[in-house]
């Protein structure tokens, strides 16, 4: 599908350059609500590498003006880690760009997905040059309301298996292929 | 910020966030987020797809929830010089923000865990709404406070 080239103007890091910014791009692949099965888990596609840039990224489009967030060098001089602090969603980021195309959890990229709820849990802020991989596992399918949701436990470790973060991450969804094609072709 | 869990009282208010919804803003979260979902950032084919039952664009549901935890996070920062943090943000969507909106988010301290001196932590609990004063959202942060 075509996608606004607006949108290049926002680009800011190495990772959105290089990001494909069609959703659509191998919605066929992606894992549907009646394909998923509880208790089944997996890694995600690629790992993800820290850096100042995702985190400053991230906090300019939440609106925040606090300088540990947003100016690298007052964060060096005056921040707990000297470094950026980031947002605490700033995993919505790591999640979106570790699950990539194909596989697990590849749901979240669901076309036509509904967002109800959501909790995050952090254990350590994220440091720069840390190698985030997920860990992703398929917790609760259940339809409400005639509404199939689908929840999955995205655990966040660095490269020393140090656990950083974890997130319940909850959508209502197309319930199959064919209902996910409706909105893909849409 | 020095914020401490003795200063810190149940029903004390936090300032509220205000943050606009207009399509750059929407614009630059799908970029920083990695989330592409057109609903959020393609009008002609929200407008095919009506996923919300409405025609418009619409906010990302994590844009929501980041709004909601930057109520706590700008009232006492994401870590701050004394040693508090975020624990966790546990958040509900009720209403998609329509592109154009302006959705203001206020807070209040509902509870404080006492389970000891380093172990402390509050219970905050926020709610966000749009400029017809809609509820869209709401949230349940824990934040460590330092005594």
């Amino acid at each position: 599908m075509s996608v606004p080239a607006r949108l290049d103007r926002y680009i800011e890091t190495e990772k959105q350059r290089h990001f494909s910014r069609d959703f659509m791009t191998g919605w066929q692949e992606y894992e549907t609500w009646d394909e998923a099965t509880v208790g089944q888990s997996g890694a995600g596609q690629r790992p993800f590498i820290i850096t100042e840039e995702d985190i400053l990224s991230y906090n300019r489009a939440c609106g925040e003006t606090d300088p540990l967030m947003i100016d690298p060098e007052h964060a060096h001089k005056y921040s707990p880690t000297g470094e950026l602090l980031q947002h605490p969603v700033f995993v919505t980021t790591i999640a979106f760009y570790c699950l990539g195309e194909r596989g697990i959890g590849t749901w979240i990229r669901t076309p036509g997905a509904r967002n109800p709820q959501q909790r995050i849990e952090i254990l350590q802020p994220f440091r720069y040059g840390e190698v985030i991989t997920t860990t992703v596992t398929t917790v609760d399918k259940f339809t409400q309301r005639r509404k199939p949701y689908l929840q999955m436990l995205l655990d966040f470790r660095n490269e020393r298996h140090v656990f950083k973060a974890r997130w319940w991450c909850s959508l209502i969804l197309p319930k199959t292929r064919a209902d996910v094609a409706r909105f893909a072709n849409a | 910020m020095s914020v401490t869990f003795s200063a810190v009282a149940a029903g004390d208010e936090l300032p509220p966030v205000e943050q606009s919804y207009a399509q750059p803003a929407i614009d630059r979260y799908a970029l920083a987020s990695l989330d592409m979902n057109p609903v959020h950032t393609n009008e002609a084919w929200a407008a095919r797809a009506k996923v919300f039952g409405i025609p418009e664009t619409v906010g990302h549901g994590m844009m929501t929830m980041s709004t909601l935890a930057s109520v706590v996070t700008r009232a006492w920062g994401v870590a701050n010089t004394s040693g508090g943090s975020i624990r966790f943000v546990a958040a509900k969507f009720t209403k998609p923000v329509k592109v154009g909106e302006t959705v203001t988010a206020i807070g209040r301290v509902k509870r404080k865990h006492h389970f000891g001196p380093g172990k402390n932590w509050v219970q905050v609990d926020v709610e966000a709404r749009d400029s017809t004063g809609d509820l869209i959202g709401f949230a349940e942060v824990g934040y460590n406070l330092p005594d």
